[in-house]
């Protein structure tokens, strides 16, 4: 199965605090070790969240990108309970 | 026949959009133009900040509840025999009993359902106060004669009821102990998923001190994996863990089963609806309410009582021939309780998050005000005072030509 395959979209775009990140907890609850979580993002607390949930949990931002209107940040799902 | 205008779920916004509608369309009612239906969950009606007292004061449950009938206003036909299925496509309602229902416009206000089933462990580790009077009664038996250990409070879930809730019960059972003298030989912890105290940045900012200076301590990031209540630990998916003596779980919520039954709600069971009309996407001439809907915003009781009022109003503009829906325009006000007859309010719309604010001894006493007045606050009484308080909550909008012939089909 390709990465791609194993990217799941996360549409937060129009949700402020905490939807961005609550979202992305609902996809990391079901996502598999080496998933990848691309979430879009409008509110602006939701990089330093998101970037900050990463750091602490072990897993990895693997791309955050500033597009026109909207945050794209790609999270790679590296570790997940014990 | 009468046109059926008919509210699926008794709680804060079902009733009062029945009672809403019976009010307004009071005279075509009268002349049996018009019927208002309620199909409610059942005979009582819970006031669920009550849950609060109950676990952290002691409080008794009896004060919480009524008779939904009690409640009604005349002209409100009340079927109290919960919905077991809703056929958005053919227009009709279900009982449990096996009654059938048709309708013209549709509410839904099933709620939201707390389930700790739905965590490994939970069920059996952990004591709650969103599942009703019987859980909460259970968290004060676990906690008001505590002597000393660690206390958990922790966000299984998110969204959730109340979201000023968990953050409350750390402040209160800080309260309830040192009030006891044993606050010094417990220690209160609070497990959230969030990167901070509380998820709304401004309100961290005011909670955060608070909690440090009363001693309370906060595991962020912390997004519960499971239980083990034989060796009282709780892990997360982040790989910590917490043990505890007494843990106090805000359990992880869903839609209700109505709605899981029925084929339209999203994978948590939410049903999908705009979040300025309320109206269940693909289905012009049904709208969702308060905590039985995927939108984003808290769900609370003064949520439910503000969607109700815009959903009511768009009904009622349409029975009447008129082309006008109003749309909601996200306001929250939730009280949050800091311990010491202190409160603040948490209050932002879709366009204006929460901003700074102080605690404060009037603003306890305004949610305690706002605590006695919900009963009769039910019927519509008091909406020229909500309407000052709150301000413009809805903005009403004529529905174009072409709109208006779509959504009166």
């Amino acid at each position: 199965m390709s990465a791609v395959a194993n990217r799941k979209m996360v549409d937060s775009r129009g949700s402020f605090c905490p939807g961005p990140i609550t979202d992305l907890f609902k996809a990391y609850r079901a996502a598999n070790i080496g998933d990848e979580i691309e979430v879009w993002a409008t509110d602006p607390a939701a990089k330093s969240d998101i970037t900050a949930w990463a750091a602490r949990s072990g897993n990895e931002i693997v791309e955050a990108t500033q597009e026109k209107d909207y945050l794209r940040i790609v999270v790679k799902i590296l570790k997940k309970g014990r | 026949m009468a046109r059926q205008l008919v509210v699926v779920g008794s709680g804060t916004g079902g009733t009062f959009a029945a009672n809403l509608l019976a009010t307004k369309l009071r005279e075509k009612i009268r002349d049996d133009e018009v019927e208002v239906l309620l199909v409610g969950q059942g005979f009582r009606h819970y006031f669920q900040p009550g849950n609060l007292d109950m676990a952290f004061k002691g409080a008794s449950p009896d004060a919480y509840s009524r008779d939904e009938i009690d409640l009604l206003t005349k002209g409100v036909r009340f079927i109290p025999d919960p919905a077991a299925k809703i056929d958005l496509e053919n227009r009709l309602i279900t009982t449990e009993g096996g009654s059938q229902y048709g309708y013209e416009y549709l509410v839904i206000a099933t709620g939201a359902e707390a389930d700790p089933g739905l965590i490994p462990g939970l069920k059996e580790g952990s004591s709650n106060f969103h599942t009703g009077p019987a859980g909460s009664q259970r968290t004060w038996e676990s906690v008001h004669d505590l002597k000393k250990g660690k206390v958990g409070v922790l966000i299984a879930g998110v969204p959730h009821k109340c979201p000023p809730s968990p953050d409350e019960a750390v402040f209160l059972l800080d309260e309830l102990f040192r009030h006891r003298g044993v606050r010094n030989d417990i220690e209160i912890t609070l497990l959230t998923p969030y990167p901070k105290a509380y998820p709304a940045e401004k309100i961290a900012q005011v909670v955060a001190p608070i909690l440090e200076e009363k001693g309370i301590k906060v595991m962020p990031f912390f997004n519960v994996d499971s239980v083990d209540p034989a060796a009282k630990k709780v892990y997360s998916l982040e790989g910590d863990e917490y043990g505890y003596d007494v843990l106090i779980a805000v359990p992880p919520h869903r839609g209700t089963a109505v709605v899981r039954n029925s084929g339209f709600g999203d994978e948590e069971g939410y049903v999908p609806a705009d979040r300025n009309t309320m109206r269940i996407k693909g289905h012009d001439d049904a709208f969702a309410i308060g905590d039985a809907t995927n939108i984003p915003v808290s769900k609370s009781g003064v949520v439910a009582h503000l969607q109700s009022k815009a959903v009511s109003m768009s009904i009622f503009s349409e029975v009447e021939g008129a082309a006008v829906e109003y749309k909601y325009n996200g306001r929250i006000n939730c009280p949050m309780e800091l311990g010491d007859r202190r409160a603040i309010f948490v209050s932002a719309t879709y366009a204006s998050p929460p901003s700074d604010q102080s605690p404060s001894l009037i603003k306890y006493a305004m949610k305690r005000g706002f605590g006695a007045l919900y009963w009769s606050a039910l019927s519509g009484r008091w909406e020229w005072m909500m309407d000052a308080y709150f301000g413009k909550t809805m903005e009403p909008a004529t529905l174009t030509p072409s709109g208006s012939a779509e959504l009166h089909r």
